[in-house]
């Protein structure tokens, strides 16, 4: 059963009783895909005999030093702070939750990883990928590197985490259950 | 004819969600959400006046983003800089058709599409015009969705940038535009998100 607005028509409540297994395992599973998809080669260029590859973190750090600093910084946030942060407070808010242990930061902990899946653009810079592998493949060799895959299952992970995540659910179990 | 939250005193935090009643306060003093101590009230604070501040800045930043060059690809000491239509134009005519939509849909339909959607949207709630509120309320969600596609184009450029780095052979270099374009789209991220769309729907109540 779900119950839903009457003028707009959205889902605002749902009766079937959700689980956060799936979010915490893909949490889990990202954080650890992350340092991999962030620091390997996305993808090689060749062109007469030479080569070059970019990494995400390479690409904010060229942005860096190429006095772009405010895109470097924008894309920071965009694609791998908010990210990061988003899979790391996934973890922690699902733990606090299965350990029935809450700490006093606990709410903040919940906003900031729904203010963190906001700016979470991983999907975007997947889609960036192609489009820059197609714009080049005329000029050169292009073909694609271990940071790819890894990043393709980054998203995965972050896209189940987000999806299997139940934000009032965490709320209300906050609420019965925080330290008075 | 339905009865609103807001009708029967009952606010909804825009952090947690929580539903709680809000009694009629004074002028100065801030009722607080129960669970998570946001200051509640019945609507966004200032939702239309934050919304024209950021889309009037988005509109102004589109000339600058759109005129000046984004992206230079440089081969053998050639290469000129490309704005965002020409790099478009580019694409098409080397037969990457599929690659040029994507590219024009994400830099130049998105932006343009949700700015004139706001536009629309807050004309509606400002001058109470009598525009159909579901139809209002749908595409309010699709410019929502679509909002951050359009950063598509910067992490393509910081991408090439750093793939394309070979000395004299080949470089990549961004163009002024690009830091435009990103306060194009950050801009038009924050209209959307002060903007409540709740408030299309109080027309029909007054
Ligand atoms: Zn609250």
């Amino acid at each position: 059963m779900e119950g839903r607005c009457p003028r707009c028509k959205a889902v605002l409540w749902h009766s079937a009783k959700h689980t956060d297994t799936i979010s915490f395992a893909a949490a889990i599973s990202g954080l650890i895909l992350f340092y991999p998809a962030i620091t390997l080669p996305i993808l090689k260029f060749s062109m007469v005999g030479q080569n070059g590859s970019n990494s995400l973190i390479g690409g904010i750090y060229r942005m860096w030093i190429e006095q772009e600093k405010m895109l470097a910084i924008l894309i920071l946030l965009c694609s791998l702070i908010a990210p990061l942060m988003h899979l790391l407070l996934t973890a922690v808010v699902c733990l606090s939750i299965r350990l029935n242990h809450f700490p006093p930061h606990f709410p903040q902990w919940l906003k900031y990883k729904c203010w963190m899946q906001s700016w979470s653009m991983l999907e975007v810079y997947a889609m960036g990928i192609i489009v820059a592998y197609v714009k080049m493949m005329h000029d050169g060799d292009v073909s694609v590197s271990g940071g790819t895959y890894c990043l393709c299952a980054l998203l995965l992970c972050v896209i189940l985490s987000s999806q299997y995540f139940y934000e009032e659910q965490a709320w209300q179990h906050w609420e019965q259950n925080k330290p008075a | 004819m339905t009865t609103s939250a807001q009708q029967r005193g009952i606010a909804r935090c825009t952090e947690c969600g929580k539903l709680s009643h809000l009694p009629d306060l004074g002028d100065n003093s801030v009722a607080s959400c129960p669970r998570c101590n946001v200051a509640l009230s019945f609507r966004k604070p200032q939702s239309l006046q934050r919304s024209w501040a950021y889309t009037v800045a988005a509109i102004a930043l589109l000339l600058p983003a759109n005129i000046l060059p984004i992206l230079t690809v440089i081969s053998f000491g050639q290469g000129d800089p490309d704005t965002i239509m020409s790099g478009v134009v580019k694409l098409w005519v080397s037969d990457l058709q599929a690659i040029a939509a994507i590219v024009f849909i994400a830099s130049i339909a998105v932006p343009v599409l949700k700015l004139v959607i706001l536009i629309i949207l807050m004309l509606v709630v400002q001058l109470q015009l009598p525009l159909n509120r579901q139809q209002c309320t749908v595409l309010y969600r699709f410019i929502h969705f679509i909002g951050r596609w359009s950063m598509l184009d910067l992490f393509m450029i910081s991408i090439l940038v750093t793939l394309v780095h070979l000395g004299n052979i080949a470089t990549v270099e961004s163009g002024p535009a690009a830091t435009a374009f990103a306060a194009v789209v950050v801009l038009t991220l924050l209209a959307a998100n002060s903007f409540d769309p709740r408030l299309i729907w109080d027309l029909d109540d007054e």
